[in-house]
């Protein structure tokens, strides 16, 4: 399958899903207007990607400074995918970047991972 | 309007600490550009990352608040993207705290809809508004809604007072009323 790749801009994340190599990574801010017009084409290729899988490794890195409460909505559903994808037997790492004094970035993060249990959560402090 | 009160105008924003205003046409490109203007000027000034982050998150939300929502629009009020919508919006320090204010005009219907979701988060604690929060996240999404939903409650959340609201009618035939709404961060 076609890796992804989006730019990133002033209100919008870079995407970077190299599904060749099982390695997604999500960096910057989302405030887009419409989350769901921006990552509805970023979670069909997910939906397409992870039926493919089986027992594989895949590595989610996620550095995101900030995101508006509609981000917030749509990207807990797209790690609801990843631990779905985890407990039909695949191993999915997810390395939370965050600014350390960043207590809602990690919150939002911890919230994921009692969320998610399937998922093996990683936070990962990011020092100024 | 004379200079010497286009002076007043700026010299009352500089004793009032108003970081930044803005008002006319609200719409993603112009929310983008003033929070890059707004990051600029929070990057001089003494504040922790948690409070620019959310300063910054309040800005956000209310702006967006204003592109989505507000009765005054250029685009269509069924677009569901490219949205350009009238409002204004300060952001100041007073005693050492940011707020951020936003203004938009609203249907006279719109009022007792909107202080019925203000008022209760008024009297809330921290701890109430994050647990209402992490409900309202995994809830399915609100009729009329253009996002999640949590737009007022991450407003809440990221303020460290209780938010404040007024809404003030216009003087003469307009139709609309003016929802004001003020987060201290």
């Amino acid at each position: 399958m076609q890796n992804l790749y989006i730019a990133p801009t002033s209100s919008t994340p870079e995407v970077n899903f190299q599904f060749d190599r099982h390695q997604l990574s999500l960096r910057g801010e989302s405030y887009p207007e419409n989350a769901h017009a921006f990552f509805g084409p970023i979670m069909q290729a997910i939906q397409a990607y992870l039926p493919t899988l089986h027992s594989t490794q895949v590595t989610v890195d996620v550095q995101l400074a900030y995101f508006n409460s509609s981000s917030t909505k749509v990207l807990l559903e797209l790690f609801g995918l990843f631990n779905d994808a985890a407990v039909a037997g695949n191993y999915v790492t997810l390395n939370w970047h965050y600014i350390e004094d960043d207590e809602t970035i990690l919150e939002f993060g911890q919230e994921v991972a009692d969320d998610f249990t399937a998922l093996d959560f990683h936070p990962c402090a990011l020092v100024e | 309007m004379s200079l010497t009160d286009f002076h007043r105008f700026k010299e009352l924003a500089r004793q009032e600490n108003v970081v930044f205003f803005y008002t006319g046409y609200f719409s993603q490109s112009i929310v983008t550009a003033m929070g890059d203007s707004l990051r600029l000027r929070l990057a001089s000034l003494d504040a922790s990352q948690t409070a620019r982050r959310k300063l910054f998150s309040v800005f956000v939300e209310m702006a967006q608040n204003v592109v989505h929502y507000s009765s005054d629009h250029l685009s269509a009020s069924s677009a569901a993207d490219h949205e350009i919508r009238m409002g204004s919006l300060w952001v100041g320090e007073t005693d050492g705290q940011f707020y951020v204010v936003c203004a938009n005009p609203i249907t006279r219907e719109g009022v007792e809809h909107i202080r019925a979701k203000l008022e209760p988060l008024r009297t809330m604690t921290n701890e109430e508004i994050k647990a209402r929060y992490k409900e309202k996240l995994r809830a399915e999404g609100e009729a009329g809604s253009k996002g999640a939903g949590l737009g007022f409650l991450t407003v809440a959340r990221d303020s460290s007072n209780p938010i404040e609201f007024d809404f003030v009618e216009e003087n003469g035939s307009s139709p609309f009323t003016t929802f004001y709404l003020k987060a201290t961060i």
